[in-house]
């Protein structure tokens, strides 16, 4: 096995899949980032077959890690350019506990070896073994949370689009809300805010896992993210690009007043 | 894996003529996964990626909408896809919480391709069966 690294040091795409890879060099050009651990694709591959060995530097590994965790597929092929497998590859929130862990990873390993995976392969001529790194974060806690675009992916203006909800971001990215849209022009100014519908909040279960909270009435239509906070997403925006390059697509998440950055990739159907 | 794999895989017909140790060996690969009841285990028509053996649980079998029948801790399905990752030709969703063990089409090649005889004692199941649907449909071979 070859790799049970913090994500500071996961740097071999090869090994531990893009995502991990992409928050690591996150880390390194110190982006706000929740601490976390990568795990290669040989160790989820063992993880996943109970392997006692595995199981155990897995644990040891999130020793370190407070709270519960996030657990998301870094499939090796995963976010490339011709291919995408967000929406057949897991991820867990809220897990908790070694048994839950192991579980979880092999969860996530199974979903990259899914019916629905295979086929996707398949259709889109990957058909090979799957490789599937995985990063095991802590999970924050948000009041806020959503998606940004550092470049209008519909107009490919130059300007940053952000979709804002209540609770974890999964609302947003699921689908389950319509969440609260801004512009924001590259200085800072805000061009556009509407108010979106967030009758529902995903929240962490204290047993592991999320449920849907409904909203209370006064703040479904009321926009959740203040000009400070744009202010900060705005900034957010600008050091990923100089990070990453131009056009990302960022999740991200504010949780006891501080901005997070959970994920960032290529924006894939910039102008589409 | 467990024993109780290898002992479900002795009544599989595509494993008729493989002996303890064979067997043994394909059961090393299988990975524990676990369904909510509820979830789809596979879709009729999709691609297929693995072969299941329930461990514990009840999971509905459906062809085209319709309940065919209930299998049972023991009882497997999907073993076609370990040779050809083809098409599912039944849906099964978890009718409760369910356990398997399940070994992917990846998983199960490198073993059949490391050993000859394994292979071979496949391809004289895979005639087997076929001669048995070709004598079941009047036909002859």
């Amino acid at each position: 096995m070859s790799g049970v690294v913090p994500l500071l040091d996961a740097a071999d795409t090869s090994l531990f899949g893009s995502k991990a890879v992409g928050l690591g060099q996150a880390l390194r050009d110190g982006l706000p980032v929740p601490p976390g651990v990568a795990l290669a694709g040989d160790v989820v591959d063992a993880v996943a077959g109970r392997d006692e060995d595995a199981i155990r530097r897995v644990a040891e590994a999130v020793q370190g890690l407070q709270g519960s965790l996030a657990v998301r597929s870094s499939a090796v092929d995963e976010d490339g350019a011709d291919a995408s497998f967000a929406g057949q590859h897991l991820t867990l929130l809220n897990v908790r506990g070694a048994d839950e862990l192991t579980a979880a990873v092999s969860d996530v390993w199974w979903s990259a070896n899914s019916d629905s995976a295979i086929t996707y392969r398949q259709r889109v001529g990957l058909f090979t073994r799957p490789s599937v790194g995985v990063v095991v974060q802590v999970l924050v806690d948000p009041e806020t949370a959503g998606v940004m675009f550092t470049q209008n992916p519909v107009t490919g203006a130059d300007e940053r689009v952000i979709e804002a909800s209540l609770g974890l971001g999964e609302a947003v990215v699921a689908g389950r809300v319509i969440p609260d849209h801004y512009r924001v022009s590259r200085d800072g100014a805000v061009l556009e805010r509407t108010a979106g519908r967030k009758d529902v909040a995903f929240r962490s279960l204290p047993e592991g896992g999320t449920f849907e909270e409904q909203v209370p009435a006064d703040l479904v239509e009321t926009l959740c993210l203040d000009d400070g906070e744009l202010a900060e997403l705005g900034r957010l925006a600008t050091r990923c690009e100089r990070v990453y390059g131009p056009a990302r697509d960022i999740e991200w998440a504010i949780a006891g007043g501080t901005l997070y950055l959970l994920q960032c990739r290529a924006v894939t159907r910039a102008g589409t | 894996m467990s024993a109780a794999t290898a002992a479900v895989l002795a009544r599989v017909p595509l494993f008729a003529d493989l002996d303890e140790a064979e067997l043994e060996r394909v059961a090393s690969v299988f990975k524990e996964r676990r369904f909510a009841q509820g979830e789809t285990v596979i879709q009729q028509g999709s691609g297929a990626a693995a072969f299941f053996v329930i461990d514990s649980g009840e999971a509905k079998v459906l062809v085209d909408g319709v309940e065919k029948r209930v299998m049972h801790a023991g009882e497997y399905f999907g073993e076609m896809a370990l040779i050809d990752a083809g098409t599912r030709t039944a849906t099964v969703k978890a009718a409760t919480d369910l356990l398997c063990s399940g070994v992917t089409f990846w998983d199960f090649q490198p073993i059949v391709e490391a050993n000859g005889v394994i292979g071979w004692k496949l391809l004289q199941s895979l005639i087997g069966i076929y001669r048995s649907e070709r004598e079941a449909q009047g036909g002859s071979g």
